[in-house]
């Protein structure tokens, strides 16, 4: 429990424009992967299905680490 | 100072990163999540007249299957009796009857054997497709060169009905659609894409008010001016489990569906005070039509792939004196990628297919027609190839890369990009590859699905 006497600093850094262009990127390339994915299969290709999934699960994978990366650079060292 | 100039050329290398970035992403976006989006809202039927994707473009003339002075009526000569003849001369007489026995032979052993695709269940699924086809001749029946069964309006008391050609085209239009037709489009009639001679009659043009079968010709009034072009989607769960009798049925379906269609369709147009004649495969060629309609381009098939439903598509035709609006040529990039992919034609077991970079002039036989440009294939090979299976194969409709279900929306980015981006083409034929596309379904698995989607349309 901090004293009064102590200080706290927030610190809120604005991400880079560019980071919601790719982030823009990510969400529409993972609804693209994801719809391929599903209607693959309803198409009956399923090696098609198969590999849509795949880039569904290794672009949610990139994004969870670059989105981590990107919080660890952010955060202040102490 | 050193400091400041870090920060500065920090500050510009963020600056320079950003650009890419936008850049990059841009590229992408334009590559990819524009052309869905667009092909997305483009597209949807509308009563008669039917938007189509934005990157299938009018163009004053076809892309492909130019003409020279050489180009005539063709014979009207059937495959079938072209091979029959040809086989006798090739391999003696009696060989094709003896390929015939062989066959029925074969057959029925895979039906005793229960080979997968060529059960009874499956045969009989494709005779049963065919039923409706099967039961036509030009001019008789179905396929009636006069009215069937509809009043006229000088029956019903009122006069014929009349509307300006664009509005008269999209009438049309709307009731091809309902009958059954996947794509549909007007044409100017041209005396010389129709055959000289059916049934062992000539077919003539004539100065006449109605068209009429005779006992020695097939009568065309040359006030029919006008060619109602469609195409019918053949049944994609079907085809790609070609080349068994399950492939099979979807080509007799699609036969089947053409005949109503055009007879329904011919019935339409002689309820409104008009002539019709109704044509499936007899009478005339229909790929040159379906061309000049904007239904498709012409294809290293030789065959006319559309933009929607690739080469998946029966076609047929209603010759009409009724004045609408004529279509254009459309162009979406399919010459030029035919010359890089050549999927088809390493996919046709039987060589039948060019591999010839370029189209030329040059025929491979008496069933090709000459005096135009295409990729002409070796119909005896296909025939021949027909002959070691049920009716037909259908391996090159199935492994067209525009040959798709319209589910997934990459389809559409794929086949947007390749028309703007013709560079991409083998990239998208590798990729064709990889994700297992043209690929042999199984044939057993057909009988499970629930329920099976029947014409796809």
């Amino acid at each position: 429990m901090p004293s009064d006497t102590d200080t706290l600093t927030i610190t809120i850094r604005k991400r880079p424009w560019w980071f919601w262009v790719l982030a823009g990127l990510w969400v529409l390339l993972e609804v693209l992967f994801l719809q391929t994915a599903l209607a693959s299969a309803r198409e009956g290709e399923y090696r098609a299905a198969a590999i849509s999934w795949i880039a569904v699960g290794v672009l949610a994978a990139a994004g969870v680490l670059v989105g981590f990366l990107q919080g660890r650079s952010n955060t202040p060292a102490r | 100072m050193q400091g400041v100039d870090r920060n500065n050329n920090v500050e510009r290398e963020r600056k320079q990163t950003g650009r890419r970035a936008l850049l990059t992403a841009a590229g992408l976006i334009a590559a990819g999540g524009v052309p869905a989006a667009i092909s997305a809202l483009g597209g949807k039927p509308s009563g008669g007249s039917r938007k189509r994707a934005w990157w299938v473009k009018a163009v004053d003339r076809p892309t492909l299957g130019q003409k020279t002075g050489q180009f005539k009526r063709f014979s009207g000569d059937n495959i079938f009796v072209i091979y029959r003849q040809l086989k006798a001369q090739r391999d003696g007489a009696g060989s094709f009857e003896a390929e015939q026995a062989a066959k029925t032979k074969r057959l029925a052993g895979w039906m005793r054997d229960r080979k997968p695709g060529f059960r009874l269940p499956d045969h009989q699924l494709s005779e049963g497709a065919w039923t409706l086809m099967k039961s036509t001749e030009p001019g008789a029946g179905l396929l009636s060169w006069t009215r069937i069964a509809v009043n006229t309006p000088a029956e019903l008391g009122v006069g014929r009905h009349t509307a300006p050609p664009e509005e008269m085209a999209k009438t049309v239009k709307a009731a091809a659609r309902l009958y059954g037709a996947g794509l549909v489009g007007i044409a100017p009639m041209n005396e010389g894409y129709v055959n000289l001679r059916q049934e062992k009659k000539d077919i003539v043009f004539e100065d006449a008010e109605v068209p009429a079968v005779t006992d020695k010709k097939f009568v065309i009034p040359r006030t029919m001016k006008w060619v109602v072009s469609i195409a019918i989607p053949m049944d994609l769960d079907l085809l790609s489990r070609a080349p068994t009798s399950l492939g099979d049925a979807a080509t007799g379906l699609g036969y089947s569906h053409s005949a109503f269609t055009v007879a329904s369709l011919a019935e339409f147009i002689r309820g409104l005070g008009y002539q019709a004649i109704p044509s499936v495969n007899d009478t005339a060629l229909s790929v040159p039509f379906a061309v000049e309609a904007g239904i498709g381009e012409l294809s290293r098939l030789n065959k006319l792939v559309t933009p929607e439903f690739g080469p998946a598509v029966r076609l047929c035709k209603v010759f009409t004196d009724l004045p609408m609006a004529y279509d254009k040529p459309v162009d979406f990039g399919l010459v030029e990628f035919c010359r890089k992919c050549k999927k088809c034609a390493e996919s046709c077991p039987s060589g039948a297919l060019s591999f010839d970079d370029e189209p030329s002039f040059k025929t491979r036989g008496p069933w090709n027609n000459p005096g135009h440009k295409a990729w002409f294939e070796d119909s005896y090979l296909c025939f021949q190839h027909w002959q070691q299976v049920d009716n037909g194969c259908g391996i090159c409709l199935a492994s067209c890369p525009y040959t798709k279900a319209a589910q997934a929306w990459i389809h559409d980015v794929v086949k947007a990009t390749a028309s703007v981006a013709p560079a991409a083409d083998g990239l998208f034929r590798i990729m064709d590859n990889a994700l297992g596309y043209g690929r042999q379904h199984d044939p057993e698995q057909w009988w499970t699905r629930d329920p099976p989607s029947g014409a796809r349309g």
